[in-house]
Order: structure tokens, then C-alpha cells, then sequence
């Protein structure tokens, strides 16, 4: 059931594609970097709540799966599934999806189907403690066409994509991109600069090359979304050096309701999503 | 205020009339160069009276009538003793001729006293920039922070950062002053190299502490740079050849012995980093520094000074990127009365920082400009006392960015950040007054304003609250603006005004030791914008306004100093203690980058830092050298604003990113012949605090380190040697053309200093690792210098 995918996180462009360069210049020219033991402190295990309820813009389904974990020790090799909880969804119609555990962490119901204008709660009880989330359906642009040009990267002789869209002119929209190859790459966009206009996210890979099957997915993100995975993003190990913000364990929108101190990582969020799969030539 | 200002002089005017008392002044001047030197001791012994030549070289003194000994001594220049009679107000221009310069039979004696224990001036850096061409650095390139690093009370966040760290400061603390025209950033290539060509420099100072009432705007030091002005009585020319850039300066006459020029080239070489690619990628910086002086008669000279440097990156035309700094100033030196010496100066600064993205289709301005005019009086009273005095102004730009699309069909709107716009201004009054043999004290107070002018939008915030607490997340977020307000920038959205004392007093128990202290209070209202280790070219400075307080330092300071009789040697023992008021504080995830906002992502906090400093020194003699050490703790807290909120790090005290405990650096430096010069360094440093991972977690298929405080872990040890060896080829007395070889070691050993540890899942294999970034290890380096 898992697999386990190659992650990159790109920096969202017009602000962090700012800052990336100043630490590009000193880590690639200068640095040299070895791997080394460092004995670490424990903290105390966490829930992690990774909880993503989705809608096909084309082809929406019923299924939704949530993931609980705990916190690991951070050379663990493996994430530790949270058992035995006890999950639900419930909208603000008053009807409950009660999720079941089908494998070790993994919990499924196979009839909820996502609506605009309804408020989906999600309860968790777990090891005597109750989590609640709350959080609405946020739609997204489509996905219109797939732009291929060689001239990318650094070395100006890589593949690059460009996949187009048009942003709406009327509120502040936050994107996350999710491209698939054989790896999976992450990167997240607001309309800042890019309001109302058609605009693309841009992917670039030394390692693509014709004949490539590649699918590219976007989600919805609310604001506090966005600012969250913005977050995560600059935590997830690409930084180093000296131009590294200061590391800081990130809050998602899980609340423990009986023991406040005793906090759930991750998030719970509903998007629409859509995708589009694409040859390279 | 000022009738204050008006009766302490018109008392201080009359008391001096009443002495029977006639003044001498005049300027000192280098005998080969005629330029003008800053800081020489001038010394009645009979009359037990003295003074120093200020930084335009220019002295005064009031002397009784009769016939007087009179000695002028600098370090590095044969000591002149003259026997003088006065019997009228006179002026007398001195010259000194450097001492590897004089033959060797008429010199009498060389200086060997490196330390001035007479004056109440304490906590401050002097070094001669003939030392620090001789101390082994990186790549060979001589660099005038580089050596400051290897004083006590002054670091840095490791190798490869920007900038320097003065006594627990911040990087932005630090008023750098090139001519007395402030520069915004200091770095070269992020940090390699500091931005001050070597050979353009006259001298220069640290103050850590015991700041005069002179200077203000930044809390924890100003560095005084000074330019040559350049050589009005011969044409000559230096420069030099390294691995990394190539320097030339030329300087002479305009005039003889009136006006002169000085242009100063440095560069370096494209592509310097980047040579392991085949692509059309260019890295490189370079200086230009210029100056013009004329020296209309005894009581005018007109000093014209430039600098403009710049960084440029060019990745496969892709990602285009260049900034430095820009100065230019004007200054008028005016004689006013035979003792009052004045300089009126007018400053224009420039910080500018560039960006092309050709990929996601734009470019990116950005920067800082001001106008700063100034007049500053030297006013020596009478024997026992002297005064500072003068006013100050500056007028700010603050261009905090510009997005605008690279072309048009670019999917890019055009976004201008709001522009900011201030007024600074200060008005001081020193006096430095002997009291007695033995005791010696500065007073002074400074009255610094801030005015921040109207821009055109302005967010309203509930409860003027930018940053709000959401107690269900435990977390600090952005608020939502309630509105907008825009004003125009003719009128004043809020200002400060700040009294600033300074005091510090010296007493000496003889003729080598003493003991001082001080204490100065000090503000500033610009902040740079910053949550790295290590400022980036990139960071804006923003001004204090309705949502930023200005930060504002109480610093004290003793210290117990000692020449060694007869013998080259001194000793500088000082502790200090510094707090500052709303240092700011950026909450988790803060995004300072493009920012229109950056009230809704900091909080006033403060910083606190404390320690002590030991710098014994070896003045003279073949062999010569100091070993510095120092002991320091520097923190910062941004507590919580009601007892619900959590603060920053759960409101407690935490190490800043530059907290070094323990710091040694020992530099040596042995003539072995008139042609062979051996330098070593050795530096050992606390690591720097860092922040470990606790444990870790895997959300939307990323893994995710959980932390738990700031800064409570820290790298290793810092340590490393280096050597270098200067060679003369050509010394032979009278020859026009002189050259040296330097060879050097740095990082003799090969430390791998971390400069970070990274912790992250490796792509490979898929699991989590700790991967340590170290920057330099041994790096040997040539260079060829010359002089004509």
C-alpha cells in the first residue's frame, strides 16, 4: 500500500525563487557536505494527522482515506501508524462518515462525496483524547495545456514544462501542484503578482526525457493551508547553510480538545482537485 | 535643550578668556605624502599638558607663554621633538616620516606604546592597516573585517556569513561609516569578502562601547573607516595580483602639496566559482574607491570621496542578479578660529539590490537611499577641556521592492511594495575634560529624532494589532487588515525623539595602568529585515513607524588597562554589559520576502548580552602579535504581550544565532630579515547554536523534523591555523619599484568546520541523515603585490 515516492518541494516562485539563489551560490560552489552522527534528544510522541479529503473536478468519488501516525524518533526508518482510533466526518448537515481502520493507520469510508457550501468536521479519538478539525470545500482552477520547451534549468539544456491555467480575479487563491513522474514533486503558488491572468506552474528536470508519461495534479488551499505546507516546506531539509531560517515545529489546524498542550501535527483539509496527464515529446 | 547648549558655551567661553593663555594648531602630515594624520599624540612633558590630532590631522592647544619641549609621536612614524616659543596665537604644520623610511641613525625612538591609557575613550578596535596586511586570510585577499574578527568582542556567524557581530550585536547594530558616508552592507560574495579595498584605507576604528555622543543611529558599534586622500606631493601607483581579484590604485597631485587624487580599482575574476560548468555563468565583484582633496590654505580644505561597488551573478542569462553599495561625499574642513575646527559634510548613500528571473519571467528592484547632511565642531577650549559638538540630518528612501514583469507576454502583474520615506536628525554636545593628572572624563548627550514620513497605504489593524495570538493553535498569525489609510509623505506619521547620554571616565594610577568605565545609551530606527543566520543581500531595511518601536541599548563598560614600562607590551581587560529594548522577533514561518506587511510578522522583543574581553599585545620588535580572548553569553526573549500568549520559544531567553561562549584568537607575526615576514593565526570558537531535530513525521509523503526550543544545541568546535609567509624581493634603498610575494596557508590543517548541519531524508535510500556543510578547508593562496 505505500509507496514510497522521491519528494522535492519546490519553492513557490516570484518570493522564495528570491531567496533559493543567495544559498544555491554558497552550498554549490563553495560547500562540501558529508553525512555524520549526531546523537539526538527524543520528544515525546505526537499524533500526526494527515487527513486530505478530496473532489475529481472530472470524476469525483466517494472514497476518501485518512492516515494517523505518531511521531518517530528522527532516524527511525519507518512511520509509526496510530491504531485503534476512532474517526469521523461530519458535515454541517448533521450526517456522520465514520471512517474505518482498513490496515494498520489507514482509515476509509466509502461514501462521502464533497460538497461546496458545507462545513466538514473531523473527530478523532485517540488513546482517550478527542482531536476536531474543521474546514471547507475549496475549489480550483482547471488545468488547460502543457507547454513544452528545452532551455530549462541552470544548465539551460534540460526539459521544461509549463502547465497553464487561469487564475480567478476575484479572491486571493493558493495552488499546490503535485507532478508525477516515477517521483513525486510538490510545489505551491499564490496569486499575488499572478492575479486574474493565465499563468503556469513550471517544472524543470534534468532526468526528463521524450516518450515520458507524467501526470500533473492541483489541489485548492485555503490561506492558512498554504502558509502551513509554506511552512513545512522550508523545514523538509533543503535548507542548510548560512541563509537558513530559524526551524520551528509547525501547528496545523488539529486541536486537542481534551489536552490542549498535548497537540496534533499534520492537518485536515478538503479541496477540489484536477489533473492532467501528458506525454513529453 | 538648547539654551542649555548656549550657556554651557558662553561659560565655558568666558572661563577660557580669562586664562593668559595663547593657542597652537596646525595639522600633521605625513613627511612622503603630505597626507593627514588621524589620532597622533602630541605632548608638552614639562607642562604635563597634551593633545591628539583629530581625523582630518588637524590638532589645537592652549599654552602658556614661554619656551616648551614638544614631542609628536604616532606608532609606525619616528617620534619629532621640537623645542617651540610662544609668545602668540600660532599655527604649525608637522611633519613624520614612517619609520621603515627614516635612515636608520635619525631615528630617535619609535613609539612602542600601543595603548592610550590616559583618555576616558575605552572599548575600542585600532588596527594599523600595515598589521592587517601582513595576517594570513582566506584566498590571500587582505580584508579589513577578516582582521577585525580576530579582535576581542567581534564575530561573526561563521564562515561564509555576511557582515560582523560586535560584542553580542546584530549584524544590522553596526553604523559603518566609509568617510563618514554609511554603508548598508559590508559583504562581497555573501560574505567572503568585506567590500573595503585595503589600499584605499587610511585607518580605521571600532568602537564597542563608549560610543561618543558623535554617533548614533545603530546600538552596538561603528566601525570609522577612513580613505587616504591621496598623495599631493609624488604620483604613485600599488596594486596587487591574488587567485581571486587583482587590485590597482594610483595617487598624486593635482596641485602639488595642494590638491590630489586617489582612484582605486579592484575586481574579481568572472567565473569564479563556477568553473566546474561548461555554461556562460559569470560570478564576480568589484570596488571602485575615488577621492579628491584640495587644500585651499591653513584653514580651508575641500574633500571630495566615492565609493560604488557591486556584485554581479549571472546564471546562463537565466537568474541575473546585482547589488552593492554607492557613496559619495562632500566635505568642507574649516578652520573657524585658531581652536575650533569644523566639517561640514554632505552624504548621499545607496544601497541597491537587483534580480532577474528570466524563467518565471521577471525582475525585482530593491534598496535604500539617503541624504545625510552634517556639521561637526572640534572645539578645544583650553587645556583641560574640549568639545564635540554639531548636528546632524538624514532624509531615507526605503525601496523595500519592485516586481515588474521581464516581458510582455510574462503571466506577471506589475507590484510596486509601498515606499517609505523618514527623516533622522541629532543634535550632540561632548566635552572630554582632564580633571586632574589622574582622572580624565567624556560627557556628552545626544538628542536623536525620528520622524516617519506618510506613504501610500498603510494597513489598519483591530487594536492597532498586526500579529494576532490564535489560542486554539497556540500559534502567532497574521491579522487582517481593517482598512487602509495613505498619507501623504509632506506629513509626519509618527515621531520619535530619544535622549541619549554618554559618560566615561578614565583614571590612571601612574604613567602605565588605569582603569575605566562607561555607559552609553543609544537608538536606532532602521531594522534590517531578517530571519537567517546570516543576513542575505536580499534583506530590506525597514524604519520604525507606527507598528516598529525603535530598538534602543543601555550598554556599561569597565575595564583596567596597562602598558608595560620600557617594555613593547600591553594588556586591555574590559567587561561589559549591554540590554536592548524592542529587537525584533519574527514569528514561526514568518515570510519576510516580499513583504508589504512586515508589521503582520514581527514582535518587539529584546536582546541582552554580556561579557568579558582580554587583548594583550606585542607592539614591537621583530616579533609581534596579540592573543585575544573573549567570554560572552548573547541572548534574545520575545515574551508573550498578555499571559495567555506564548511568546516566541515559549517566551524564554535563547541563544542568538551568533552566541560564541568562548572565543581565542592568537596572531602572530615574525620578522625574520628585511626581506622575510612570517604571520600565523589561530582561532579557536564555541560551535555556533543550532537546532536539532527531537523526532520526525511523514505528511503528504514529505518527512518532517519536529523541533522543540530554539538554538539549544550547538555545532562543534571551531578551530583552525593559519600561515603565511611576505617576501621582499627587491629591497634595496631608493629603488622606485617595490614588490612582495605572499604566500599563504589558510585552514593549515584542514578542519572541516561545520557551518550547518542539514537534517533530511536522503533520496536515495530514503532515509534521514544528518549531512554537515563545511565551507573552507586548507586553501593555500599567492599573491603578488607592488608599489611605484
Amino acid at each position: 500500500m505505500e509507496v514510497r515516492h522521491r519528494v522535492f518541494i519546490n519553492n513557490q516562485p516570484m518570493k522564495s525563487f528570491l531567496k533559493i539563489f543567495s544559498l544555491l551560490i554558497i552550498t554549490v560552489f563553495l560547500g562540501c557536505e558529508e553525512v555524520v552522527q549526531v546523537d539526538l534528544e527524543e520528544s515525546e510522541p505526537r499524533l500526526v494527522v494527515d487527513a486530505s479529503l478530496l473532489r475529481d473536478k472530472e470524476n469525483p468519488s466517494s472514497m476518501q482515506t485518512i492516515r494517523l501516525t505518531t511521531t518517530a524518533p528522527f532516524f527511525e526508518e519507518r512511520s509509526i501508524p496510530a491504531t485503534d482510533a476512532i474517526v469521523l466526518v461530519r458535515d454541517s448537515s448533521g450526517r456522520e462518515y465514520v471512517f474505518d481502520e482498513i490496515e494498520s493507520g489507514y482509515y476509509r469510508n466509502n461514501n462521502l462525496y464533497l460538497n461546496f457550501d458545507t462545513t466538514y468536521e473531523l473527530e478523532i479519538l485517540y488513546e482517550g483524547e478527542l482531536y476536531t478539525a474543521t474546514e471547507t470545500l475549496i475549489p480550483v482552477a482547471s488545468l488547460e495545456n502543457v507547454e513544452q520547451n528545452t532551455g530549462g534549468g541552470f544548465s539551460g539544456d534540460n526539459i521544461e514544462l509549463k502547465v497553464f491555467y487561469t487564475d480567478p480575479v476575484d479572491e486571493r487563491n493558493y495552488y499546490l501542484f503535485r507532478f508525477l513522474r516515477d517521483d513525486l514533486s510538490l510545489q505551491i503558488y499564490d496569486d499575488e503578482f499572478t492575479n486574474g491572468n493565465r499563468t503556469f506552474a513550471y517544472f524543470s528536470d534534468e532526468d526528463l526525457s521524450s516518450g515520458d508519461e507524467v501526470r500533473f495534479e492541483v489541489q485548492g488551499m485555503s490561506r492558512r493551508f498554504y502558509e502551513y505546507i509554506f511552512i513545512l516546506r522550508s523545514q523538509a531539509g533543503t535548507a542548510g547553510g548560512p541563509f537558513q531560517t530559524q526551524p520551528t515545529t509547525v501547528r496545523g489546524n488539529v486541536i486537542n480538545t481534551t489536552n490542549p498542550k498535548n497537540y496534533a501535527l499534520g492537518y485536515f483539509r478538503v479541496a477540489e482537485t484536477d489533473h492532467l496527464n501528458y506525454t513529453l515529446e | 535643550m538648547k539654551n542649555i547648549l548656549f550657556a554651557l558655551f558662553i561659560f565655558f567661553t568666558t572661563y577660557s578668556q580669562a586664562q593668559e593663555k595663547y593657542t597652537l594648531n596646525g595639522t600633521i602630515k605625513d613627511a612622503a605624502s603630505n597626507e593627514t594624520l588621524y589620532g597622533v599624540n602630541i605632548l608638552f612633558p614639562d607642562l604635563n599638558t597634551g593633545t591628539t590630532s583629530n581625523e582630518y590631522g588637524f590638532y589645537s592647544i592652549k599654552l602658556p607663554a614661554g619656551d616648551h619641549r614638544m614631542l609628536v609621536s604616532f606608532i609606525g612614524y619616528s617620534e619629532v621633538k621640537l623645542e617651540i616659543t610662544i609668545n602668540s596665537n600660532d599655527t604649525r604644520n608637522i611633519e613624520l616620516l614612517e619609520s621603515s623610511e627614516a635612515l636608520e641613525e635619525v631615528v630617535i625612538s619609535q613609539n612602542i606604546e600601543g595603548l592610550d591609557i590616559f583618555t576616558p575613550e575605552m572599548s575600542v578596535n585600532k588596527l594599523d592597516i600595515n598589521t592587517i596586511q601582513k595576517i594570513p586570510v582566506v584566498f590571500g585577499e587582505v580584508d579589513i573585517v577578516k582582521s577585525l574578527l580576530l579582535l576581542p568582542g567581534v564575530s561573526n556567524a561563521g564562515e561564509g556569513s555576511s557582515g560582523f557581530n560586535v560584542r553580542g550585536g546584530a549584524v544590522d547594530q553596526n553604523l559603518i561609516l566609509l568617510d563618514e558616508a554609511t554603508i548598508y552592507n559590508s559583504s562581497h560574495l555573501f560574505g567572503l569578502f568585506s567590500v573595503f579595498n585595503p589600499d584605499a584605507i587610511k585607518n580605521l576604528k571600532l568602537y564597542k562601547g563608549g560610543i561618543p555622543a558623535k554617533y548614533g543611529g545603530r546600538v552596538s558599534s561603528v566601525l570609522e573607516i577612513y580613505q587616504k586622500d591621496g598623495n599631493s606631493k609624488n604620483f604613485k601607483a600599488n596594486g596587487g595580483i591574488g587567485l581571486i581579484s587583482s587590485r590597482l590604485l594610483l595617487e598624486g597631485p593635482i596641485i602639488k602639496d595642494k590638491g590630489s587624487f586617489l582612484v582605486g580599482g579592484r575586481g574579481s575574476y568572472a567565473h569564479l566559482f563556477l568553473k566546474l560548468t561548461d555554461n556562460p555563468n559569470v560570478a564576480y565583484f568589484y570596488d571602485l574607491n575615488t577621492k579628491l582633496s584640495y587644500r585651499l590654505n591653513d584653514n580651508n580644505t575641500l574633500l571630495f570621496s566615492g565609493y560604488f561597488g557591486r556584485d554581479v551573478f549571472n546564471l546562463n542569462e537565466s537568474f541575473k542578479n546585482t547589488y552593492g553599495n554607492a557613496v559619495f561625499n562632500l566635505r568642507w574642513n574649516h578652520v573657524l578660529t585658531n581652536n575650533i575646527f569644523t566639517n561640514l559634510s554632505v552624504i548621499y548613500s545607496d544601497y541597491y539590490y537587483g534580480l532577474t528571473l528570466d524563467f518565471v519571467e521577471f525582475n525585482w528592484n530593491s534598496g535604500i537611499k539617503n541624504l545625510n547632511m552634517k556639521y561637526d565642531f572640534n572645539h578645544y577650549l583650553n587645556e583641560n577641556i574640549s568639545l564635540d559638538y554639531g548636528i546632524q540630518n538624514t532624509y531615507y528612501e526605503f525601496n523595500p521592492g519592485e516586481i515588474e514583469p521581464s516581458n510582455p507576454g510574462s503571466g506577471i502583474n506589475y507590484f510596486e511594495l509601498t515606499k517609505k520615506y523618514a527623516f533622522e536628525n541629532a543634535v550632540y554636545f561632548s566635552m572630554e575634560h582632564t580633571i586632574s593628572t589622574r582622572l580624565s572624563a567624556e560627557y556628552g548627550l545626544r538628542y536623536s529624532s525620528f520622524f516617519r514620513l506618510g506613504q501610500k497605504e498603510l494597513n489598519v489593524y483591530e487594536n492597532d494589532q498586526p500579529v494576532v495570538f490564535n489560542e486554539d493553535f497556540g500559534i502567532y498569525e497574521e491579522a487582517d487588515p481593517i482598512g487602509i489609510t495613505s498619507l501623504s509623505k509632506g506629513k509626519v506619521e509618527r515621531s520619535f525623539g530619544n535622549l541619549e547620554p554618554r559618560i566615561a571616565v578614565a583614571y590612571n594610577f601612574n604613567d602605565y595602568q588605569s582603569v575605566k568605565a562607561s555607559y552609553n545609551r543609544m537608538s536606532q530606527y532602521l531594522h534590517l529585515i531578517t530571519n537567517t543566520s546570516s543576513p542575505t543581500p536580499l534583506d530590506v531595511w525597514a524604519p520604525s513607524g507606527k507598528y516598529i518601536e525603535p530598538q534602543v541599548l543601555d550598554q556599561i563598560a569597565i575595564g583596567y588597562f596597562q602598558n608595560f614600562r620600557n617594555k613593547p607590551y600591553s594588556l586591555e581587560i574590559e567587561s561589559f554589559y549591554k540590554i536592548i529594548e524592542n529587537r525584533l522577533d519574527y514569528i514561526d514561518g514568518a515570510n519576510l520576502v516580499a513583504n508589504n506587511a512586515i508589521e503582520q510578522v514581527v514582535l518587539s522583543g529584546e536582546a541582552r548580552a554580556y561579557g568579558l574581553e582580554i587583548l594583550f599585545r606585542k607592539n614591537a620588535g621583530k616579533f609581534t602579535g596579540w592573543l585575544a580572548y573573549t567570554l560572552s553569553k548573547t541572548e534574545q526573549k520575545t515574551a508573550g504581550r498578555t499571559p495567555v500568549e506564548t511568546g516566541i520559544n515559549n517566551g524564554g531567553w535563547y541563544n542568538t544565532n551568533f552566541d560564541k561562549p568562548h572565543d581565542l584568537s592568537i596572531t602572530a607575526g615574525y620578522e625574520l630579515s628585511k626581506k622575510w615576514q612570517f604571520n600565523a593565526n589561530f582561532a579557536y570558537q564555541t560551535g555556533l547554536p543550532t537546532t536539532f531535530p527531537t523526532g520526525q513525521y511523514v505528511f503528504e509523503n514529505l518527512t518532517i523534523p519536529v523541533y522543540s526550543l530554539r538554538n539549544s544545541n550547538r555545532l562543534p568546535a571551531y578551530h583552525r591555523l593559519d600561515i603565511s609567509a611576505t617576501y621582499y624581493p627587491n629591497l634595496k634603498k631608493k629603488k622606485a619599484y617595490t614588490s612582495s610575494w605572499n604566500f599563504g596557508i589558510y585552514n593549515l590543517y584542514n578542519r572541516q568546520n561545520a557551518v550547518s548541519y542539514t537534517f533530511r531524508k536522503n533520496q536515495d535510500s530514503g532515509l534521514n541523515e544528518a549531512v554537515r556543510l563545511s565551507l573552507f578547508g586548507i586553501i593555500p593562496s599567492v599573491t603578488y603585490n607592488f608599489k611605484f
